[in-house]
């Protein structure tokens, strides 16, 4: 493969944009893809966006060079991408487009090492994030957008226009782009959000006479410390309909602080709302790669979609491990366009599932996160896209 | 309570490699205390000198290529063990910590021919070490010293380390020494007076019972974990002996950087001061500060430096990779890569990383991780310095005295050579261990 001309103009360097590689790749399903598909328009995507951040972010150039990696050459394997580990956006501001084009910077939450990560986004990451999220989303909900019962207290409405916002509430934004409606049941308690259990009883009450299926979307440590454990200790049980989803998002790691995991989550959540574990659906994503997320499939699986890839490397060497065995995860995608995050190291372990396709038997790799490793710090959001306008 | 038995007098319950789960569990913890204290009591009527024979038998026998334990000790980079066993340096240590007298182990003595008053160093009695699991090999140079001071001993191990003590203490006991007199001992006097065990951190009851037999505790380990120690119920009059969590760093003066000869020693001896016990001792270095005016520069050291620590890496590997540090590490070499020089074997063996613009101390990575900064002048060090500091190695010249002076005023524990921090000596942490591990008593 020789280097391609690149078949865009760059934004904010006196040209206009003329269409990119991403874009195709996103034209594809986020499922169901035959891998050679998949990589025939993955590969060459990626391999677009690393000469964009190659030529126009000198720190990254930088990088490629320390690693002996120029991405204008031929790229085949993905493996030979070297990956920034996500911790260098806590460190450095990485940009690739100027200033005056960055419409939000989005910070992750930072649990444990108080140092957020700093994403700035621009236009073209911006809308690349929408499309992926809204068809991820759209396939693990079958179709169809649904009224959203939100766990969360209302927001305020100035933080609709700030420029910079946490990956959290940028997540919840992005998630409810899916939704055709939306009814918030916790409401501002002194200084916390309590459950206004009556609208939860009542909204689900309309919901399912209306016989419309509705998802129920929260902060995973809210949903388990403001919802599901107040009700399971006021003995309260509501059933609600098998059409059902309950959406969580944000990582483990206050869970994992109170010997809560998956499991006790989904017994709450089947005490409580009478769902079966297939109806609760953990969303994994990161704010250093917005728009793509990882939510479990009704089988308990995350499948890796059609944007992106999931290298597994070994801890000590950083080789990549056979399928099955278990490493730090390495995300690739190319959707970042305003800041070099298309190859991220994590510092979740995790490990491809060999042999599973997906439940509907679309092809895809499976994915199991297996946890952080030990100290690291907990990622702190589900996945973010900025709200639109 | 759940304590378990690793070693007692009758020989190690686990293999060296096995963790503590495979130990059988503790019958009785007063029981085991009683067989101490007894032992202790032989070891109380056996000369000092007959001590230190016993222990320079066993390093004589370690220091031997075909002995069993010999790749055990190369295994977990205890190479010196066996030297700091020896006769000479224990002579030495007894006699730097018990004020030049350490025959007060076996008698009262004058502290001075014109002094009229007769002092004795009176073992203190049962001494319950909290050994820490990251430099393992801490906890046979506090039992030595101990032992030495004529002290029974129950030590508690961390889980990742389990086995390598009960292995050492078996291994003791097979030592035999012949002295002066013609009388020959058993290295049994020595393992018999010692035990190890382990229990869960989160065992609050085996913790307190332990901290309550001790007449006197020594303490290794993280700020949490010796803060937890210290905070146990204790017998009024036990001693505490406490080495908590410090940091150490090194400094080189222009005056050693006249050209790149001069520079790849302070380097090459720096490098193995920085990968020996892989980092993690208190006495390992993380940040080099370099001293600005040289023939070769603080950008030109960090890339000397670099190819030690690869020979460093070569000659003795990394153990094992921490991956929790594992994303540090990562983190700070793509930073530098970006902003400074970043220099690192292919997977997580060694680091070594520079910004001209970084000045003070780096937050340590670990994994064999230098950060190099430039100094104008080396005395701008001793700002960055506190009573947390343990070592600060020394590559300078004539400033060598006021350096020093001017560091350990400032809480500085140690000033040796560059190539002489990793070495384990008396005093550490500001105090003499035997001296603290005795009852200095007197008489008319």
């Amino acid at each position: 493969m020789t280097a391609r001309r690149p078949r865009y103009k760059c934004l904010g360097y006196g040209n206009e944009k003329v269409g990119f590689l991403t874009d195709e790749l996103l034209n594809l399903p986020p499922f169901g893809v035959a891998a050679a598909s998949k990589a025939a328009a993955l590969v060459p995507a990626v391999r677009e966006e690393l000469v964009h951040h190659f030529e126009h972010c000198p720190p990254f150039q930088r990088w490629c060079r320390h690693e002996g990696f120029d991405p204008r050459g031929d790229l085949e394997d993905l493996s030979a991408v070297p990956p920034l580990p996500a911790g260098v956006f806590k460190r450095l501001a990485l940009c690739s487009v100027p200033q005056a084009q960055i419409v939000r910077t989005v910070t992750s939450s930072a649990t444990s090492s108080q140092v957020p990560s700093r994403v700035p986004l621009d236009a073209v990451t911006r809308a690349r994030q929408m499309r992926a999220l809204g068809a991820i989303l759209a396939h693990r909900l079958g179709g169809r957008r649904r009224p959203f019962l939100v766990l969360e207290a209302p927001p305020e409405a100035a933080a609709a226009s700030d420029r910079e916002i946490s990956a959290r509430v940028a997540g919840m934004r992005g998630y409810l782009l899916a939704a055709t409606e939306t009814q918030h049941v916790l409401r501002p308690d002194g200084g916390r959000a309590a459950l206004d259990r009556e609208k939860l009883v009542e909204t689900v009450r309309q919901w399912t006479s209306g016989g419309q299926p509705f998802c129920l979307l929260g902060y995973t440590s809210v949903l388990y410390q403001q919802v599901l454990r107040p009700l399971a200790q006021q003995g309260f049980h509501i059933d609600l309909p098998d059409s059902t989803v309950l959406l969580h998002f944000g990582g483990w790691k206050r869970l994992a602080e109170q010997a809560v995991d998956k499991a006790a989550l989904g017994a709450l959540a089947a005490d409580v709302f009478g769902l079966a574990p297939s109806a609760v659906c953990d969303i994994y994503g990161f704010t250093e790669q917005l728009g793509v997320v990882y939510p479990d499939g009704p089988d308990g699986l995350k499948r890796v979609p059609t944007y992106a890839e999931v290298i597994v490397r070994d801890p000590q060497t950083l080789e990549p491990l056979a399928d099955g065995r278990t490493g730090l995860l390495e995300f690739i995608s190319p959707l970042p366009h305003s800041y070099p995050g298309v190859a991220v190291l994590l510092d979740d372990l995790g490990r491809i599932v060999p042999g599973s396709a997906g439940p509907d038997g679309a092809e895809a790799r499976a994915l199991e996160i297996v946890g952080r490793v030990p100290h690291a710090e907990i990622r702190g959001c589900g996945d973010t896209l900025p709200p639109r306008g | 309570m759940k304590i378990r038995l690793l070693f007692d007098g009758d020989g190690p319950r686990i293999d060296s490699a096995e963790g503590p789960d495979a130990a059988p569990p503790l019958d009785s913890l007063p029981a085991l205390v009683a067989r101490l204290r007894a032992a202790g009591e032989t070891l109380r009527r056996t000369a000092g000198d007959d001590l230190v024979g016993l222990l320079d038998a066993a390093a004589r026998l370690w220091a031997g290529p075909e002995h069993p334990l010999a790749g055990f000790l190369r295994r977990h980079r205890l190479g010196f063990l066996p030297l700091w066993l020896r006769r000479g340096n224990l002579e030495t240590i007894a006699a730097r910590s018990l004020r030049g007298h350490p025959e007060a182990l076996d008698g009262f003595v004058r502290l001075s021919p014109a002094d009229p008053m007769l002092v004795r160093a009176q073992p203190r009695g049962l001494v319950v070490h909290w050994l820490a699991g990251n430099v393992p090999v801490l906890g046979m140079l506090s039992l030595a010293q101990s032992l030495l001071s004529k002290n029974a001993n129950l030590m508690k191990v961390a889980r990742a380390s389990a086995g390598m003590l009960p292995h050492l203490l078996a291994s003791l006991a097979e030592a035999v020494y012949t002295n002066r007199r013609g009388e020959t001992l058993s290295g049994r006097i020595l393992s018999d007076a010692a035990a190890v065990v382990y229990a869960d951190r989160s065992d609050a009851e085996a913790a307190r019972e332990l901290s309550l037999a001790a007449d006197a505790r020594v303490a290794w380990g993280s700020l949490e974990a010796v803060e937890t120690i210290a905070n146990l119920p204790r017998r009024h009059g036990t001693e505490d002996v406490i080495f908590g969590p410090k940091t150490s760093l090194a400094v080189v003066g222009a005056e050693r950087l006249g050209g790149p000869e001069a520079a790849r020693r302070v380097a090459a001896a720096l490098a193995a001061d920085a990968s020996a016990f892989d980092q993690l001792g208190c006495n390992s270095p993380h940040t080099v500060l370099v001293e600005r005016g040289g023939a070769v520069d603080p950008a030109a050291f960090a890339r000397l430096l670099a190819e030690a620590m690869e020979v460093e890496y070569r000659r003795a590997p990394l153990e094992q990779a921490d991956p929790a540090a594992t994303s540090d590490v990562l983190t700070a070499r793509a930073e530098y890569a970006m902003r400074g020089q970043s220099y690192g074997s292919r997977g997580m063996g060694w680091t070594v990383l520079y910004a001209d613009e970084d000045a003070g101390l780096a937050e340590p990575c670990f994994q064999r991780t230098l950060f190099v900064r430039s100094v104008a002048d080396v005395f701008q060090v001793v700002p960055l310095c506190s009573p947390h500091t343990q070592t600060v190695g020394l590559a300078v010249d004539d400033r060598r005295g006021p350096l020093a002076e001017a560091l350990t005023a400032r809480g500085v524990q140690r000033c040796p050579a560059i190539g002489a921090m990793r070495l384990y000596e008396t005093p550490w942490d500001g105090l003499f261990l035997m001296d603290r591990l005795v009852r200095w008593v007197s008489a008319a």
